[in-house]
This record gives structure tokens, C-alpha cells and sequence, in this order.
């Protein structure tokens, strides 16, 4: 069994430790006995999306997003025809806003995104990190995680989740969050999401066996501490829920 | 009328908040709702001199008020470190006569990088120097340019800007600036330089200005070092102020060639705090003798270092800043050079003392590689979050079976006192270190 990971623009695309996230799915589906190849592509490079399973862009800086976005633009029909493959794509943090119509800086200048889906994204000159518990109805639990955004998206149809017990959604408080249509998943949570969530990362595994047309068994492997970590978070982010945060 | 009953005020609270050991932000936000642009009305010291960045501030503004007071200044300073401007209203107040005159030769500033422009609206500094920037407090800070975007408007034409030449984001600041206002200081390449990139992450990958690859000569540390871009030219600038050579091993610096320091710390930070502090300090007209007198050997009171016992264990706690994994690097690398066999704690337990937050992603941003050392015989990861500590040291080169993790701190203290008589490195925050301090007996 072998897999193909394509980590697009991670000199750049980030900015929040979210390289571990294909660490940790790397172990996951190594233990169960994946072999796991990771290729990545600068701005420089033209991507390989035609042996890609698996592609994922974390955040970066608003100036980095633009240029990944400039890079990016070139190959979007490589990237489409991987999609319409059933690759498995999965943009967080800022990415996220790539795969929209447009994003709109802060100074009111638009940059017309990739067009996979209708929504538009606009800049503000303010941020709002904070930390996120999301529901989907894709797994069981709730996902927990920070944002780190001074953007709203609207227009989406197809969110990921369908609300947030905490923090800021794609354009109201508490309200939907991220994008999801087929295999290609977004969200604005940002980090290494995947390993404070192995719901998630079991959810893709999934979807990564299912695409590749293996049978994945009825249990996963679990791995030491991810799940006391996650249970920890959860549990001191669901006691916040309500609270005003101080500072 | 106003300014006199702000001044007074101020004072007033600033005697009553020392009696009973309050903070020093308070009187001065009493200060500014009674006169809201006080800081306008004050007549200020021909000599202002601010200092920011991510890292180094406190300890540059402590270097350049030692020297400047031995050069014959009176140095008007914010020592406790009050750094937004309601802790500056306080300092300039406490420090005004009655008609709004401030009592000093130089009014020294350590600046909040983000409110920068909120203190700096009412008067600004004739000196400006910024330090770094790199990833610190992000669940706050956004990003790196997020605070340069945050620092530019506090930025005024006459002011002289004191830059790192060797931080790419920071000598971005001169691009709009008189040239002729802009003095740069810088290590020059030396023994402790690299070829090669260490760390996990790599800000200076990109050029800050346009995005291409950036090209370093070499490295000091992290994204500091000498970069160009081929490009847009982007490039480090020749520096005034330099560190001519540098042996780290031996602590000994030599600035401009000429002047012959010894560190009574050796790390790559205090070389850069010393040399900010230095160029500073040229700046305002002191003399190199006085200069080099108080810096040489210079011990700093704000230290972080805390030597405690513990059982049959001699102890060392060296604080770090939560989500600042360059304050942790800094701690790690003192470790890995220590030699004698030791125990590594590391406490996760509140993120922040001033906030709260479950954001942990900064731990994939330090490099736990370095405590992969020989003598380094186990490491401890304790506190609430010990669960995300125990996964990042699953994807470093420690070895499991040197791994320990438990929840809670005390029982951390009590498996020390069971067993061993090994050193003990302790690396954690000011929101935690007392939780473990309190079970110990301080030096």
C-alpha cells in the first residue's frame, strides 16, 4: 500500500507548526502499514498533482497567502483534474480562502482565487485569535483547535462545521465554519489540527483508504497521549465557553 | 490645569500602589482620563530613547540605562517593564514636576511592539531601536509582519531608527526612511556562524519584501544572519555598530574592532542585546570607556536564571516564555552545552499568566532535538498539558524510554526528591515556574 502526500508551499505555509499535522497522519497511516511518500513544491516549482492522494497548505502570513496564491494560480487545472481524481485536498488557516472566488486586502485591492467554490473572503484591519471547539457531521466529536484570523469569509454554502460552541465562524460568532464539498476539505482553524484531533485524522485516514480502494480496519490505531491531549483541551476549552477572554 | 491635577494624580496613586504593592499601569490610566493628551503636555527630555522587538527589550533598556547613568545622565526609565503606554504615563508622570517638566537627561522607553504607535501618537522618541522579530505570543501577536505592520505607525520621519541589519523583517524599516536617520548594528560572520539553517522553522526562508528565496551567506541563529535576495536585492546593510568577532565559548566580544568585552553570559542574545544597548548608547554621546566599563562583565538584574535545591538536587530554572520558541531554543541550547549528567523538567501547565488559551501549536515550533545529548538522562514533561508536550517529543530524537510525563507538578518535585542526586534543568514560563519554585528551596 502506498500513498503520495503533496505538502504544498511548507517553507511558508507554516506559520503555526502545521507540518506536524502531515507528521502525525504520516504515523497514522504508517501504522497501518501504509508506505507514505511526502513530496513538497515551492512557489518555485510546478507541483506534482497527478501521483498526489493526499494535498495539504497551512497558513501563513496575509503577504505569504498572496504569494502562494500567485504561485498557485498557474497550476490550477492540475489541481482541479487531481480533485475531480478523488485526491483528497485539505487547505487550513488562511489557505482556506485560496480556494474561493476572491480575497480582498486590506487596502482594497482583489485577488481572484482559485474558483473551486462561490465564496469571497474580506481582510479586516483586526484579528481574532481565539481557541475553537467546531461540530461537523462528518465524526462524532467536537474539534478542538485556535484561529488565528483578521478575515471573513461569506458565501459559503457547504461548510465543514455547522457551528462553533467557541469562537469566530466563516462570518458570524459561533456560526458555520470552513468548507467541505467532496473530498476537498478547509477550515480556518489553524495549526497542527490534526494532531489535537484524532477523530479528524481517523476521519481521513478513512477517506484516504476508501479513495485508494483499500478496506481500512473497523478500529484505528491509536497513538500514546493524543487522545489524553485532546480530552485535556477539550475539556478547558469547554469550561471557557461563555467566558469573556481577559486581555 | 488639567496636566497639574494628572501629574498629581498620578503621583498620588503611584505612593498609595507602592504602599500596597500594586502594579504600575494603574495611576497613569487614572492620569489619562483626567488629561487624556498628557503625554502631549509634559515637556520631555531632549533625549528619548525607545526600545522594541520581539526579544531582548528589557535587558537592552537595563544596558543602556547602566551605561548612560555612569556617563552622568539622569536616566528616566521603566524599570518594572510597563511597557503600554498607561505604563508610560505612569513613569513620566511619577517623574514630572508639578509644571510638567520631566526630571531627567534621558527619557529610556521599553515599548510594547504592539502599542508602540498608541504611546508614540503623543511625543516621539528621538531614537527608535528595534531588537528582532520573530514568532512570539501569537495567540496575541497574529505574526511577525502582523507587528511590523502594528510597529510602522510609530515610526515619525525625524526620529533615527536603530536597526538589527541582520534581522531581514526589521531592515525593512529603513525602506521608507531618510537614510541619513538610520544607523544599523550587526554581527559580523564568525565562529559561531553557519552555513546552513538550524531550527524547525525558517522565517527567513522568504524575502519579506517580495516573497522570493531568500539567500543567506550565513547564519547566526534562527532567520538572523547576512541575506540578500536575488530578486528584488533586498540585503543586508553595512552596519555602524558591529561585532568584529565573537568567541562564545571563551565570552568574549569584540565591538568595531576595537573594544574587548566579556560576557557574563554566554548566549547569542546577550552578544545582540549588548551590541543594541551599545549602539544606543554611542548615539547619545557616551563615552566608549564608560561604555565599555559598565558593559564588561556586565550581570543582569533581570536575570532568568533561578538556582533552587531540591532533595540531593541542585536545581536551575530557566524561564521561558510560553509561545515564544526562540526564548526556548535559547534555554535548550544552554542545556545541551552543559556537561555533567542532569534531568531535563519541562512544565506546560498554564499557557499564558495573562490570558487564557489551549493553543499549543508553539511546541512544534522548538527545537526538542537538542535535548538528544548524552548526558541529558531523562526528561520530565509535566503539567496540564504534559499529553501535547509527550506527542511533540514523540516526533523529536529523544528517545522514548528517557520520557516521563505526569500531570502533576508536585508529584514532579516529589519523584525528584525520591530519587538521584543529578543537576536538574527546569524550562518553563513566569505563568508556571512558582508552581514548582514553591516546593523548592531557593538559593
Amino acid at each position: 500500500m502506498e500513498l503520495t502526500i503533496l505538502h504544498l508551499y511548507p517553507d511558508c505555509m507554516s506559520l503555526y507548526g502545521e507540518y506536524a499535522n502531515l507528521a502525525v497522519l504520516r504515523r497514522h497511516l504508517e501504522a497501518l502499514g501504509v508506505s507514505v511518500t511526502v513530496e513538497t513544491a515551492l512557489f518555485e516549482d510546478a507541483p506534482d498533482f497527478e501521483r498526489a492522494d493526499f494535498i495539504y497548505m497551512g497558513a501563513g502570513t496575509e503577504r505569504t497567502q498572496k504569494a502562494a496564491l500567485t504561485a498557485l494560480l498557474p497550476h490550477k487545472e492540475g489541481l482541479r483534474a487531481a480533485i475531480e481524481r478523488g485526491a483528497v485536498l485539505l487547505f487550513t488557516g488562511n489557505a482556506m480562502e485560496l480556494l474561493g472566488a476572491s480575497v480582498t486586502d486590506g487596502a482594497g485591492k482583489v485577488w481572484p482565487g482559485l474558483g473551486f467554490a462561490d465564496f469571497t473572503t474580506q481582510e479586516l484591519d483586526r484579528r481574532a485569535p481565539e481557541d475553537v471547539i467546531a461540530h461537523t457531521a462528518l465524526w462524532d466529536e467536537g474539534l478542538v483547535g485556535f484561529m488565528n484570523k483578521c478575515s471573513v469569509t461569506r458565501g459559503v454554502e457547504s461548510p465543514l462545521f455547522d457551528g462553533l460552541s467557541l469562537g469566530f465562524g466563516n462570518e458570524t460568532e459561533g456560526g458555520p465554519e470552513g468548507y467541505v464539498s467532496g473530498n476537498v476539505l478547509a477550515t480556518h482553524v489553524t495549526g497542527p489540527v490534526l494532531v489535537k484531533n484524532p477523530a479528524f485524522t481517523d476521519f481521513l485516514v478513512r477517506r484516504l483508504f476508501e479513495v485508494k480502494g483499500w478496506e481500512a480496519p473497523e478500529t484505528l490505531p491509536v497513538l500514546p497521549c493524543e487522545r489524553e491531549a485532546y480530552e485535556v483541551t477539550l475539556r478547558e476549552l469547554t469550561a471557557r465557553i461563555g467566558k469573556k477572554q481577559e486581555s | 490645569m488639567r496636566l497639574i491635577l494628572a501629574v498629581i494624580v498620578c503621583k498620588l496613586l503611584r505612593f498609595v500602589g507602592g504602599l500596597v504593592g500594586k502594579g504600575s499601569s494603574l495611576p497613569g490610566q487614572y492620569a489619562l482620563k483626567v488629561c487624556p493628551d498628557v503625554l502631549g503636555r509634559v515637556r520631555l527630555p531632549a533625549h528619548i530613547i525607545a526600545v522594541t522587538g520581539s526579544n531582548g527589550k528589557t535587558s537592552t533598556v537595563e544596558m543602556i540605562a547602566a551605561i548612560l547613568t555612569a556617563d552622568g545622565r539622569r536616566v528616566v526609565y521603566n524599570k518594572e517593564g510597563s511597557n503600554q503606554i498607561e505604563g508610560v504615563a505612569t513613569l513620566i508622570l511619577s517623574n514630572c514636576s508639578l509644571g510638567g517638566r520631566v526630571k531627567g537627561d534621558v527619557l529610556l522607553l521599553e515599548s510594547d511592539e504592539r502599542y508602540a504607535r498608541h504611546t508614540f501618537k503623543w511625543f516621539h522618541p528621538t531614537h527608535f531601536v528595534i531588537t528582532n522579530l520573530y514568532r512570539d505570543q501569537l495567540t496575541r501577536n497574529g505574526h511577525p509582519e502582523w507587528v511590523y505592520d502594528a510597529i510602522r505607525p510609530a515610526i515619525f520621519p525625524e526620529t533615527t531608527l536603530v536597526l538589527n541589519a541582520d534581522d531581514p523583517l526589521v531592515s525593512c524599516f529603513a525602506r521608507e526612511h531618510d537614510p541619513d536617520r538610520v544607523k544599523w548594528f550587526g554581527l559580523d560572520e564568525c565562529a559561531i556562524s553557519t552555513k546552513e539553517h538550524h531550527g524547525v522553522y525558517h522565517d527567513g526562508a522568504r524575502c519579506p519584501v517580495c516573497k522570493g528565496r531568500m539567500e543567506y551567506s550565513c547564519y547566526h541563529y534562527a532567520h538572523i544572519g547576512h541575506y540578500a535576495c536575488p530578486a528584488c536585492g533586498h540585503k543586508r546593510h553595512e552596519t555602524e555598530f558591529a561585532v568584529t568577532e565573537l568567541d562564545l565559548d571563551g565570552g568574549t566580544l569584540t565591538i568595531n574592532g576595537e573594544t574587548r568585552i566579556s560576557l557574563a553570559f554566554k548566549s547569542i542574545y546577550n552578544v545582540y542585546n549588548i551590541l543594541a544597548a551599545w549602539s544606543a548608547c554611542a548615539l547619545a554621546g557616551a563615552a566608549p570607556s564608560v561604555m565599555a566599563g559598565v558593559i564588561n562583565n556586565y550581570m543582569l538584574k533581570n536575570g532568568r536564571m533561578i538556582t533552587f535545591t531540591l532533595g540531593a538536587h541542585r536545581g536551575t530554572l530557566l524561564t521561558s516564555k510560553h509561545e515564544n520558541s526562540v526564548a526556548y531554543d535559547t534555554n535548550l541550547a544552554y542545556i545541551a552545552a552543559a556537561e555533567k549528567p542532569c534531568t531535563v523538567l519541562v512544565i506546560v501547565d498554564s499557557i499564558s499568566r495573562k490570558y487564557f488559551t489551549g493553543e499549543t501549536s508553539w511546541l512544534w515550533d522548538i527545537d526538542f532535538d537538542r535535548l538528544d545529548a548524552p548526558h541529558i538522562g531523562r526528561v520530565m514533561l509535566y503539567g496540564k498539558y504534559c499529553n501535547d508536550l509527550a506527542v511533540r517529543f514523540q516526533y523529536s530524537r529523544v528517545p522514548a524510554d528517557r520520557i516521563e510525563v505526569g500531570e502533576s507538578i508536585a508529584e514532579a518535585a516529589e519523584r525528584l526528591k525520591e530519587r538521584g542526586d543529578e543537576d536538574v534543568y527546569v524550562v518553563t514560563c513566569f505563568s508556571d515556574r512558582d508552581k514548582l519554585l514553591a516546593l523548592t528551596q531557593k538559593d
